[in-house]
C-alpha cells in the first residue's frame, strides 16, 4: 500500500508533455502503484493456487493408499481456476477504474496533445500501453513472490505431512497466470480509458470548465447481455433447487446458474449499484457532511458501481461458503438423528474456512481499488475542497466527509453482498441436499432452512468496517492538508 | 482602552500587516506594512496590477491565510491569533465569498449551494433568514433555477448563486475575488450592479479584488495597491479615472 502513498501528485503542469518528460515518469503517477499492486496480488495468488493444485495432485497420485485421487485433483483444479478467475476479474475491474480516474486527471494534458495534433485513438492506445507495462511489472513481481511463497508453503506441507512428493515448484505452467494478468491489466486500462476519446482540444485552454459528472455509459448491448444472463442464471438456479429435491445432481445445475447470474451482476453493476448507493445515501441523514459524501459517491456512478461490485463479489462469495457450510451441517446433523457428526463437521469447517480465505483475496484486491478510488477522488477534488474550506468546512468535517464516502460504498456493498451470499449459499445447500431424508418424517423432499453462521457474518462485517477505516486513511490525510488559498489559486 | 473596529465604523481592518514568502534572496514580500479598513455598508474595490499583493491582502482579511506580521480584525474579533478551527467557523458565520470561478459545489443544486453556510454550521435558517434568502433568490432571478446543478447554469447564473450564498448569512463582510473575471460583459455588468445594490440597499459591506477598471467603477471607494503597499485611497471613480491612475502608476517615475 505504500506505493499509493509514495506516488507523486498528479498535478503535472500542462506543458509537461510525454516527449519532454523523463521516460517512465508516468510510472510514478498516482494510481500506477495500485495497479502494480493489484496485478502482483492476483498473479501471486494464481501462482500459489496452481502450485497447491499441482502439489495436491502429486501427493494423491504418489500415495497408493489414497483412493479417488483423480476426481479430487479435478475438483481442486476446477476450484482453483474459478477462484483465480474471480480474483483476476476483480483485479481487471479495479484496473479499469484506476485508469478511468487517471485519465480524468490527465484531461488537460490529453487535450493539449489533441490541440497539437495527436489523434484521440493514439492517445488512448498510449494509455492502454501504459496499462500493459504496469501489468507486466506487477505480474513479474507477483510471479517471483508467488513462486517464493509457494516454495515455502510446499516445503512446510512436506514437513507437516511427513512426505516427499518431489514436486518441483518451478513449472512453466506458472507463466500462465502472469501472462493472463498482464493481458487483463492491459484490457482493464483499455476499458477504463474510453473517456480519452471524448476529450476535446478545447479542454486544454485555461478556464474551460472541467467536467464534473460522467454520464452512465452502459451500452445497450451490454445491458441486453446482462439481463439475458440474469434471467437464464436465475432460471437455472431455480431449476437446480427443483432438481435437487430429487437428486444431489441439482447442485451442478445451480452451479452453472450461479456463474451466469454472477457474471450478469458484474456486467450490470452500472445499472444495479447506483439506485442501491442512492438508498444508502439517504440513511446518512441530511447534514451537510452526509450529503456531500453521498453525492461524491455518486459523482461518477460508473466508477463507484464498479468499485462497489468488487466488494460485493468478495462478500457474496465468503458469505455463500459460510451459509452453505452451515446449512449442510444442519441437515447432516438432523439426518443423523440430532447428533452432529463431529468428524464430518470438522472436515467441512476446514474446507469452508480455506475457501473463505481464498475468496477473501478478491475482497483484498477490491479493497486496494477502494483506497485508490477514494485517494484519486480527493486529489482531483482539490479545488472543491479548497472552496468548501473557505466557506467553512472544518478539518474534522473534511475527515467525516471522506470517511462517510468510504462507508457509503462499503455499507452498500456489504448489505448487498450479505443478501446475495445468503441466497446463493442456501441455493447451494438446498440443491445439494434437497433429496436427503431427515427425521422425523424420513421423507424427501427436504426443505433446507438457510442457516446463517453469525460468527462468520460478524467477521465479514468487522473486516468490512476495518477496510472502510483503512481506505479512508490516506485520502483523509490528503484532504485535510488542502489549504483553501492554494487550492483556489490553481 | 484600544479603539475598536466598530467604533471606527469599519467592518474589517488590518494594521501594519506584512506577508512574505521564503527568505533571503529568493524571499518575496507580498504585503509591506499595510494599514487599512473596510468601511461598514460600503462597496470597496481593491485594485492593483498582478503581484501587487491585493489577493494576499484579501486572503488575510478573510481569514484564509495568516500574516507574517501585524494584526487583522473582522468586526471586533482579532483574527490574527485564531486557530484553524476558529477561523473556519468564523468564516462560515461572518464572511461571505464570491470567487472568480469554481464557486459552487458541483454535486449540489443551486438551493443547496446557497444554504451551504447554514448546513456546514449544522443549523437551518431562522424565519428571518429564510425571508432574507427568499428575497435574495427573487431579486437575483434564481427562483426557476433552484433545482439546477452548477453545470446546468450559465456563468452569470453561477455567479448569481454565489452572490446569493455570500449574502445569505448577512455576513460582516463579503469578499469578492475577481467576481467578473470569467464573465461576458453583459453578465459582468449584472453581477456588479447586484453587488452595488446589496451594499446600497441592504448596507452590506463588500470588498472586491479586481484589476478591471470597469468593475472598480461600481464601487464606493477604490483602494490602489502596488508592491505590497496601499498607494492611493480614492472615493468613487469612473472607469476612465481608474484606468488613468493605473496607467500613470505603471510609468516609472
Amino acid at each position: 500500500m505504500s506505493a499509493l502513498i509514495d506516488a507523486a501528485p498528479t498535478e503535472t503542469p500542462p506543458t509537461d508533455t510525454p516527449h519532454r518528460r523523463a521516460r517512465g515518469a508516468w510510472l510514478r503517477e498516482r494510481g500506477m502503484g495500485a495497479t502494480v499492486l493489484v496485478a502482483g496480488i492476483s498473479t501471486a495468488f494464481g501462482v500459489l493456487l496452481l502450485s497447491a493444485t499441482g502439489y495436491i495432485g502429486a501427493w494423491l497420485t504418489s500415495d497408493p493408499y489414497l483412493g479417488g485421487g483423480e476426481m479430487v485433483t479435478v475438483v481442486v483444479a476446477l476450484l482453483s481456476v474459478l477462484l483465480v478467475g474471480v480474483a483476476v476479474y476483480v483485479a481487471a475491474i479495479v484496473t479499469a477504474n484506476t485508469f478511468a480516474t487517471i485519465v480524468a486527471g490527465r484531461t488537460r494534458q490529453i487535450a493539449l496533445m489533441r490541440l497539437i495534433g495527436a489523434s484521440a485513438r493514439s492517445q488512448r492506445r498510449e494509455v492502454a500501453r501504459q496499462g500493459l507495462v504496469v501489468g507486466a511489472i506487477g505480474a513479474a513481481a507477483g510471479l517471483v513472490a508467488g513462486v517464493a511463497a509457494g516454495a515455502g508453503l510446499l516445503w512446510a506441507a512436506d514437513a507437516a505431512l511427513d512426505i516427499s512428493t518431489g514436486y518441483r515448484v518451478l513449472q512453466p505452467v506458472l507463466l500462465i497466470p502472469a501472462v493472463i494478468v498482464a493481458l487483463t491489466t492491459w484490457a482493464g486500462a483499455w476499458t477504463g480509458s474510453r473517456r480519452v476519446l471524448s476529450v476535446t482540444p478545447l479542454e486544454a485552454i485555461a478556464g474551460a470548465n472541467p467536467r464534473n459528472r460522467d454520464e452512465i455509459a452502459a451500452s445497450r448491448g451490454r445491458r441486453v447481455v446482462a439481463v439475458g444472463l440474469a434471467i437464464s442464471g436465475a432460471a437455472l438456479l431455480a431449476l437446480g433447487v427443483l432438481a435437487g429435491l430429487m437428486s444431489p445432481i441439482g447442485v451442478l445445475i445451480a452451479f452453472v446458474g450461479g456463474i451466469l447470474s454472477f457474471t450478469a451482476l458484474a456486467l450490470g453493476s452500472v445499472l444495479l449499484m447506483p439506485p442501491l448507493l442512492r438508498l444508502t445515501g439517504r440513511l446518512f441523514g441530511r447534514s451537510a457532511t452526509a450529503r456531500l459524501a453521498a453525492e461524491n459517491a455518486l459523482r461518477y456512478p460508473e466508477r463507484s458501481s464498479r468499485m462497489a461490485i468488487g466488494v460485493v463479489m468478495g462478500v457474496t462469495l465468503v458469505v455463500m461458503f459460510a451459509v452453505a457450510n452451515e446449512s449442510v451441517k444442519a441437515v447432516l446433523t438432523a439426518s443423523s438423528g440430532g447428533q452432529p457428526p463431529t468428524e464430518m463437521n470438522s472436515i467441512m469447517d476446514t474446507f469452508a474456512a480455506i475457501m473463505m480465505g481464498l475468496v477473501a483475496v478478491s475482497a483484498v484486491i477490491a479493497g486496494v481499488g477502494l483506497v485508490n478510488l477514494l485517494t484519486i477522488g480527493v486529489v482531483q477534488r482539490r479545488r472543491e475542497l479548497g472552496l468548501l474550506r473557505a466557506l467553512g468546512l472544518t478539518a474534522p468535517q473534511v475527515r467525516r466527509v471522506v470517511l462517510l464516502e468510504a462507508a457509503h460504498v462499503t455499507i452498500t456493498a456489504l448489505a448487498f453482498g450479505l443478501l446475495l451470499g445468503i441466497v446463493y449459499g442456501w441455493i447451494a445447500a438446498q440443491s445439494l441436499l434437497g433429496s436427503v431424508t431427515v427425521p422425523p418424517a424420513w421423507s424427501s423432499p427436504t426443505l433446507v432452512a438457510p442457516a446463517i453462521p453469525w460468527i462468520s457474518v460478524l467477521v465479514v462485517v468487522v473486516l468490512t468496517a476495518a477496510l472502510t477505516l483503512v481506505a479512508a486513511v490516506v485520502p483523509t490525510r490528503l484532504a485535510t492538508r488542502v489549504s483553501a488559498v492554494e487550492a483556489l489559486a490553481e | 482602552m484600544e479603539i475598536s473596529t466598530t467604533d471606527l465604523g469599519l467592518a474589517a481592518r488590518v494594521q501594519n500587516l506584512s506577508k512574505s514568502y521564503g527568505r533571503g534572496e529568493t524571499g518575496v514580500t507580498a504585503l509591506d506594512g499595510v494599514t487599512v479598513g473596510v468601511r461598514r455598508g460600503e462597496f470597496t474595490a481593491i485594485m492593483g496590477p498582478s503581484g501587487s499583493g491585493k489577493s494576499t491582502l484579501m486572503h488575510i482579511m478573510a481569514g484564509l491565510d495568516a500574516p507574517t506580521g501585524g494584526r487583522a480584525w473582522i468586526g471586533d474579533t482579532d483574527i490574527t491569533g485564531l486557530s484553524d478551527l476558529e477561523l473556519t467557523i468564523l468564516r462560515r458565520r461572518r464572511v461571505g465569498f464570491v470567487f472568480q470561478a469554481f464557486n459552487l459545489v458541483p454535486t449540489l443544486d443551486a438551493q443547496a449551494n446557497i444554504l451551504l453556510p447554514f448546513d456546514l454550521d449544522g443549523r437551518t435558517p431562522s424565519a428571518l433568514e429564510r425571508a432574507r434568502i427568499d428575497g435574495l433568490v427573487d431579486s437575483l432571478g434564481l427562483r426557476p433555477r433552484l433545482r439546477h446543478r452548477p453545470h446546468e447554469l450559465s456563468g452569470g447564473q453561477q455567479q448569481r448563486v454565489a452572490i446569493a450564498r455570500a449574502l445569505a448569512t448577512a455576513p460582516d463582510l463579503v469578499f469578492a475575488d475577481e467576481p467578473t473575471g470569467n464573465l461576458d460583459s453583459r453578465s459582468s455588468r449584472e453581477v456588479l450592479a447586484l453587488l452595488a445594490a446589496a451594499s446600497r440597499e441592504h448596507g452590506q459591506s463588500i470588498a472586491m479584488v479586481t484589476h478591471d477598471p470597469v468593475a472598480a467603477s461600481y464601487a464606493d471607494r477604490v483602494l490602489f495597491l502596488g508592491d505590497g503597499r496601499v498607494v492611493a485611497d480614492k472615493p468613487r471613480q469612473s472607469a476612465e479615472q481608474v484606468s488613468a491612475f493605473m496607467l500613470a502608476a505603471e510609468v516609472p517615475a
